[in-house]
């Protein structure tokens, strides 16, 4: 495999674990390759884009219960 | 023991001064409250004992601490204040049963498989909710949202109401429940999941609107 392809195989990563990587961000930091990969994946998918504004509502919908 | 034949006038005006003390008001306004503390606690609680209880123990400590309080702050944030104090007494009093719940959960696997194809691309795109403020603003959004976490099962419902309501840090989740930092994390993810699909179903889907 050449170089280039061995690079954006690593640097690519699927919405699935972009899910898990934004929900995981809510309970733990998020560090090096993985914090880059998501911010990359963020950049160009508008899906995962949604995903993270719809579990930041949520947080901020259930903070509020009771106020 | 003639002070204790009381002048009828003055007797009179006791009876006046008790029904509007501060602490028959407090009585009052507690009253109010208690469907809103009820709905909160049994959406984590999932037990209508536990959460009966948990609302009686916070309108004691209202009561006593009511001095404490002396109207310095909104009384719903006082008492819910309380309140999460009283669940969490709970949670470790039934320590047993609820991580048992949460252990059984914790072995279940969950992949999404109809949300995500086998390479990991997602099929179909979430909604777009709009403006959240929207949402927020509407009393009837937190009865959905109250609704569908009612809907996930006790161990989810539970671990995510501890993150995101009792502010818990993850590790001690892992702690109170007995489970591994990542079946902590799976089990935040899958109950954000679960409850962000049936918002988007109930509320978001125009099911509601």
């Amino acid at each position: 495999m050449v170089w280039w392809r061995r690079a954006v195989n690593w640097i690519r990563i699927p919405c699935s674990h972009a899910h898990r990587l934004l929900s995981e961000r809510m309970d733990r930091p998020i560090e090096g390759g993985e914090r880059w990969r998501l911010w990359l994946h963020l950049r160009i998918c508008e899906m995962c884009s949604r995903f993270e504004r719809q579990i930041d509502l949520m947080r901020s919908a259930v903070r509020r219960l009771g106020q | 023991m003639g002070h204790l034949v009381a002048d009828p006038a003055t007797a009179v005006d006791e009876v006046a001064v008790e029904a509007s003390s501060p602490e028959s008001s407090l009585q009052g306004s507690l009253a109010a409250l208690r469907p809103t503390l009820l709905a909160i606690a049994r959406m984590q609680l999932r037990n209508e004992t536990w959460a009966e209880d948990v609302v009686s123990e916070t309108f004691v400590a209202a009561l006593e601490g009511s001095r404490k309080f002396a109207g310095q702050s909104q009384l719903k944030t006082w008492v819910v204040g309380i309140l999460k104090h009283k669940i969490i007494d709970q949670f470790r009093r039934t320590k047993r049963e609820v991580s048992s719940d949460a252990q059984l959960e914790a072995a279940q696997v969950e992949t999404f498989d109809e949300l995500f194809a086998a390479d990991g691309h997602r099929l179909n795109s979430p909604l777009d909710w709009g403006d959240p403020e929207e949402s927020l603003s509407r009393t009837q959004f937190f009865e959905v949202l109250q609704m569908c976490v009612d809907k996930l099962p006790a161990g989810l419902a539970r671990i995510f109401m501890m993150r995101e309501w009792l502010d818990y840090e993850t590790d001690e989740i892992c702690k109170e429940l007995g489970i591994t930092s990542t079946n902590c994390f799976v089990m935040l993810f899958r109950a954000r999941m679960r409850l962000r699909e049936c918002l988007e179903m109930q509320w978001f889907g125009g099911a509601a609107q």
